[in-house]
C-alpha cells in the first residue's frame, strides 16, 4: 500500500519525468470542431501546435469525464493505493469537477483532492514535490500537507511568443485585459488567485526576459525552479543560467503543453519559482 | 472682468477688501496684456508650455474664485484667502502652480487683516517668496523664484519709519523685481544662450505693474523684449482658447476684428461686461475676441461696429457639456481600488491610454497645461480607492502634486516627464497588486523608454551648438537638441543615429496632426521604412497620436 499520486495534462510535466515520479496523468480533451482528442494520448503536442498555427478551426479544450477519474481512482485504489490528486485551478478548468464527482462515486476508497490553484508546469512542480513526499514514504496527511504548501509556495510567470492566440477568443482569466490595444506588447503573466493575469506590461522580448530576471531575483533563492521554454533561444540561455543560481537543485525543463498552448500559443518562455 | 475704474489711492490711505480684489484684477490684465509676450520668452523653439497663459489663467481662477465675498464687501483676509484658493484649483503648468503658491503665502500673511497698508504687502511679498521656494523642490535661481524675492528684498529694503504707501512698497518692490529679472540670463545659462530673461518672472514683473497701476491710478508702462523671430504677434493660439473652455454654458464666441485705431482696452471692457471668460487682445488694427455668453448676438454686432469680423467661430458649450460628460463616463459609480488618470494630447494618444487601461485621460501636453482643478476632477471621476497621476509632461508634475494634495482619496504622482514615459508606466501598472507595489514599479518603468520628438523651429536660434533656422524640422532625444534639417525624417533619422539603437530595440512613432493626419500617416510609414532598413534589428510600430504641433513623438525601448 502507497500514497498515490494523480495529476492532469494541464501539468505540462514531461513524460519521462511523470513516469520517473510515478504519477498518473489524466488528460484533458483537445478539440478541433468536432473531432475529439485526448491530450498527450491521441494527440501529441507537437502535432496539436502544428495544427494550432496552420490556421484552421480554432480549438477548444474540455475537462476529463468523470469515467476517466472513476477508472484511474478504481484502478490504483483497488491495489490498496491511497490517492491524492492534484490539479488545475478550479478557476480555469471544470477538471476538479469531474474528478469531485468521481471520488462521489467511490465512497470507501481514501483520496483526496487539492486544487494547486495553478496550471502548466507551475502545477507540475507541485505535482513533483508531492510526489517526492509520497515517494520518501510520507503518510497520507503529511504528502496532502505538502501539496497544499507547495501550492501556496509556487509562482508561475510566463511570456507569450504572440498574442495571437489570446486575441482568438481564448482568454485565460483576466490576461484578456493584455489585448485590447494598438500597441504591440509583450505581457508577463502570471497565476494569482487560481486565475492568469497580466503582472506586468512591457513592449520587447528583451525588456521582458529583463524583468523576469528582476523577478527571480527579488523573490529567490528558491527550493525548486523551472523552466518554460522551446527550441534554443539566447533568451531561454541567460534565463537558464540566472534560474539555476537560485536553487540548488537542477532547474526543471518543460514547454507549454496543448491545454494552456491554446490560449498562449506555442513557444511561450517562462519559469516556476517555488519556495522552501 | 472689467471692473470699476481704478481709485486712485496715491496716499497712505490702505485698501479695503474689494479694492485689494480689484489691485489683483489689475495685476491679471496686466498679464492678459502681454500674455503673448511673456509665451514668446521661450527658451527652446518649439510649442511649449506658454508661461503667459499658464500664469493668467491661475490668475483668472482665483479672480472668479467662488469663495469670493460679495463684489464691494469682505476684508483684505477673506478676499486674499478666497484668491489663494481660487489660484490654487486653477493653477496649470509650473510657473501657475508656483503663482498659486505665491498667493497663498500672501494669505497667510495676511490672516485676519481688515485694510491693507504698505507694511502689509512688504510682508505680504516676503511670505509669498518664501511659499514659493518651499513649493519648489529645488529651487532654481533666474526664475520667477528669484523675481518674487527681489521684489520682496526690495520692498523690505524701505526704510520702516518714513511713510511707507501701498504705492511706494509697490513702486519699490517693481523696481526690485525689474531688476532681478534682467539678471535671470547672468543665473541661468540656457537663458543667455536663447536671448530671453525668464518667463515666469516677467510675469510676476507684469502684475506688480498692474498692480501699482491701480493704486497710482496712472498706467505702467512694461518693455518686454522677445527673442528675434518671436512669435508675440497679437494672435492668440488656439489652445488658450480651448483652455478657457471651462465653465460650460452658453456659446463659446470667438472672432476677429480688423479695422483701424482700435481701442483694445475700451472693446476688453465692453465684452466683458456682455460676457464671461472673456479673452480680449490685440492692437489698433487686430483685435481678438474670445467670450462666452448666453447669447452671440450682441457681441457680433460688437466686432460689426468696429471693423469687418473674420473668423467666427461660435459653439454651443451645453452640447459639448453633454457630450463631455457622456463620453468621459461620469456615470460610473462603483468604486475601484486603484485606478490611472493620465494626461495626453491627442485623440489617438488618448485612446491608447484607455486601452492600456488609464480610468480616465485628461486632455492638455506640452502646450495646453491641464489645472490642478482639472486633475482633480479626473481623479474624482476615477472613483477610486488609490489614484496613480501620470502627467506626461514636466510642467505638468505641479499641478499634479498640488492635485495629489488637494484629493480626498489617497494619490501617488507619476512623475513622467513625456508620454513614452507614461505608457512604459501604464504598461507596468497591475490592478491586482498593492498601491505601494505599484508606485515602484509604475516609477522604475519610467527609466525603461527613451522619449523623442520632432517638431518645427518656430524661430531662428542656436541650442546645443547646432544652428536652427526658423521653419526647420527639429529633433529632440530625452530633452536634447539633436538635429536641425529640411524634412522631419531627416531629422527624425538624424536623432535615431544619435540614439545608439541596441538590436532587438523598438522604435515607436507617434504622428500628431498637423497638415492632415493622411498625409503625416504617409510620411510616419515611410518614416518607418527608412528605419527599418538603416537600422537592421530594430523594429518599427506606428501609430496616430494626434498630438498639435508634434510631426512626431518618439519611444524608444
Amino acid at each position: 500500500m502507497a500514497v498515490k499520486i494523480v495529476t492532469d495534462s494541464t501539468s505540462d510535466l514531461p513524460e519521462d519525468l511523470a513516469r520517473e515520479l510515478g504519477v498518473t496523468v489524466v488528460p484533458l480533451s483537445v478539440f478541433f470542431g468536432e473531432e475529439a482528442y485526448k491530450d498527450g494520448v491521441e494527440i501529441t503536442r507537437e502535432q496539436f501546435f502544428e495544427r494550432l498555427t496552420s490556421g484552421g478551426i480554432h480549438p477548444h479544450t474540455s475537462q476529463p469525464s468523470v469515467e476517466d477519474f472513476v477508472a484511474v481512482y478504481k484502478d490504483l485504489t483497488s491495489q490498496g493505493h491511497e490517492v491524492v490528486s492534484v490539479h488545475v485551478s478550479d478557476k480555469m478548468s471544470g477538471t476538479m469537477n469531474s474528478a469531485r464527482l468521481a471520488r462521489a462515486e467511490l465512497q470507501d476508497a481514501k483520496i483526496e483532492l487539492v486544487d494547486t490553484g495553478l496550471a502548466a508546469l507551475g502545477l507540475g512542480m507541485v505535482v513533483k514535490f508531492t510526489a517526492e513526499a509520497a515517494n520518501a514514504g510520507q503518510s497520507f496527511d503529511k504528502v496532502v500537507a505538502a501539496a497544499h504548501e507547495a501550492s501556496a509556495n509556487t509562482n508561475c510567470f510566463f511570456v507569450p511568443a504572440t498574442l495571437e492566440f489570446l486575441q482568438k477568443g481564448g482568454r485565460i482569466g483576466k490576461a484578456g485585459a493584455v489585448i485590447g490595444g494598438l500597441l504591440s506588447i509583450k505581457p508577463i503573466l502570471t497565476v494569482h488567485n487560481g486565475e492568469v493575469h497580466p503582472y506586468t506590461k512591457v513592449r520587447t522580448e528583451s525588456k521582458a526576459i529583463a524583468k523576469m530576471l528582476e523577478i527571480a531575483t527579488d523573490g529567490g533563492p528558491y527550493a525548486e525552479v523551472a523552466i518554460i521554454h522551446e527550441g534554443q533561444s539566447e533568451a531561454a540561455a541567460v534565463l537558464m543560467d540566472h534560474l539555476a543560481s537560485l536553487s540548488d537543485k537542477p532547474v526543471v525543463q518543460g514547454k507549454i503543453g496543448a491545454v494552456v498552448g491554446v490560449h498562449t500559443g506555442p513557444g511561450a518562455i517562462g519559469m516556476v519559482l517555488r519556495k522552501g | 472682468m472689467a471692473g470699476p475704474a481704478p481709485t486712485p489711492l496715491n496716499s497712505p490711505t490702505p485698501l479695503t477688501g474689494d479694492q485689494y480684489r480689484q489691485m489683483v484684477v489689475s495685476g491679471t490684465q496686466y498679464v492678459e496684456q502681454h500674455v503673448d509676450e511673456i509665451n514668446a520668452l521661450n527658451v527652446f523653439p518649439v510649442p511649449d508650455g506658454d508661461t503667459g497663459i499658464n500664469m493668467l489663467l491661475t490668475l483668472r481662477s482665483a479672480n472668479e474664485s467662488n469663495e469670493l465675498p460679495p463684489a464691494g464687501t469682505g476684508t483684505v483676509a477673506q478676499v486674499s484667502a478666497a484668491l489663494s484658493r481660487g489660484a490654487l484649483l486653477g493653477a496649470r503648468g509650473n510657473s501657475g502652480v508656483i503663482f498659486s503658491q505665491f498667493m497663498k503665502g500672501i494669505a497667510e500673511s495676511l490672516v485676519g487683516a481688515e485694510t491693507c497698508h504698505g507694511a502689509n504687502i512688504v510682508a505680504a511679498l516676503t511670505c509669498a517668496a518664501a511659499a514659493g521656494y518651499q513649493a519648489v523642490g529645488t529651487p532654481v535661481e533666474g526664475t520667477m523664484l528669484t523675481v518674487m524675492r527681489g521684489a520682496a528684498e526690495g520692498a523690505a529694503s524701505l526704510d520702516a519709519a518714513s511713510p511707507r504707501t501701498n504705492a511706494l512698497v509697490l513702486a519699490t518692490a517693481l523696481d526690485a523685481a525689474s531688476a532681478a529679472l534682467s539678471n535671470t540670463p547672468e543665473q541661468l545659462p540656457i537663458l543667455k544662450e536663447a536671448g530671453v530673461v525668464d518667463a515666469g518672472g516677467q510675469g510676476v514683473v507684469a502684475f506688480l505693474a498692474g498692480a501699482l497701476a491701480y493704486v497710482t491710478g496712472e498706467h505702467v508702462p512694461l518693455e518686454i523684449t522677445t527673442p528675434a523671430g518671436g512669435n508675440a504677434s497679437a494672435s492668440v493660439n488656439q489652445e488658450f482658447l480651448e483652455h478657457t473652455e471651462e465653465d460650460m454654458y452658453g456659446f463659446c464666441t470667438q472672432f476677429v476684428v480688423f479695422g483701424e485705431r482700435l481701442d483694445v482696452d475700451s472693446v476688453r471692457e465692453q465684452v466683458g461686461a456682455m460676457a464671461g471668460s472673456t479673452v480680449v487682445i490685440g492692437d489698433d488694427r487686430t483685435v481678438r475676441v474670445h467670450a462666452h455668453a448666453e447669447n452671440p448676438g450682441p457681441l457680433l454686432s460688437l466686432g460689426v461696429s468696429l471693423g469687418s469680423v473674420d473668423q467666427i467661430s461660435i459653439q454651443n458649450m451645453d452640447m459639448q457639456h453633454q457630450q463631455f460628460m457622456a463620453l468621459h463616463g461620469y456615470t460610473r459609480d462603483e468604486q475601484t481600488a486603484l485606478a490611472v488618470v493620465a494626461v495626453a494630447p491627442g485623440n489617438g494618444l488618448t485612446k491608447l491610454f484607455h486601452d492600456q487601461g488609464a480610468a480616465q485621460v485628461v486632455g492638455g501636453g506640452q502646450t495646453m497645461n491641464p489645472s490642478s482643478a482639472q486633475l482633480l476632477d479626473a481623479v474624482k471621476r476615477a472613483n477610486a480607492v488609490h489614484t496613480f497621476l501620470l502627467p506626461n509632461n514636466p510642467n505638468i508634475i505641479l499641478a499634479a502634486n498640488q492635485a495629489s494634495e488637494l484629493a480626498d482619496c489617497s494619490v501617488t504622482v507619476i512623475p513622467s516627464l513625456n508620454i513614452p514615459q507614461g505608457i512604459s508606466a501604464l504598461l507596468a501598472f497591475n490592478p491586482s497588486l498593492n498601491a505601494e507595489a505599484n508606485a515602484n514599479s509604475m516609477k522604475a518603468a519610467l527609466d525603461d523608454v527613451r522619449s523623442g520628438e520632432v517638431t518645427t523651429a518656430m524661430r531662428s536660434t542656436t541650442l546645443n551648438g547646432v544652428a536652427i533656422v526658423e521653419g526647420q524640422a527639429i529633433a529632440m532625444l530625452d530633452g536634447a537638441l539633436m538635429a536641425a534639417t529640411t524634412t522631419p525624417n531627416e531629422a527624425l533619422i538624424a536623432m535615431l543615429d544619435g540614439a545608439n539603437l541596441e538590436d532587438g530595440a523598438l522604435v515607436t512613432l507617434y504622428f500628431g496632426n498637423g497638415e492632415g493626419a493622411s498625409n503625416l500617416a504617409r510620411i510616419a510609414a515611410e518614416a518607418a521604412g527608412m528605419i527599418e532598413t538603416r537600422f537592421t534589428g530594430v523594429d518599427v510600430e506606428v501609430h496616430e497620436g494626434g498630438q498639435p504641433h508634434y510631426t512626431y513623438l518618439v519611444s524608444i525601448e
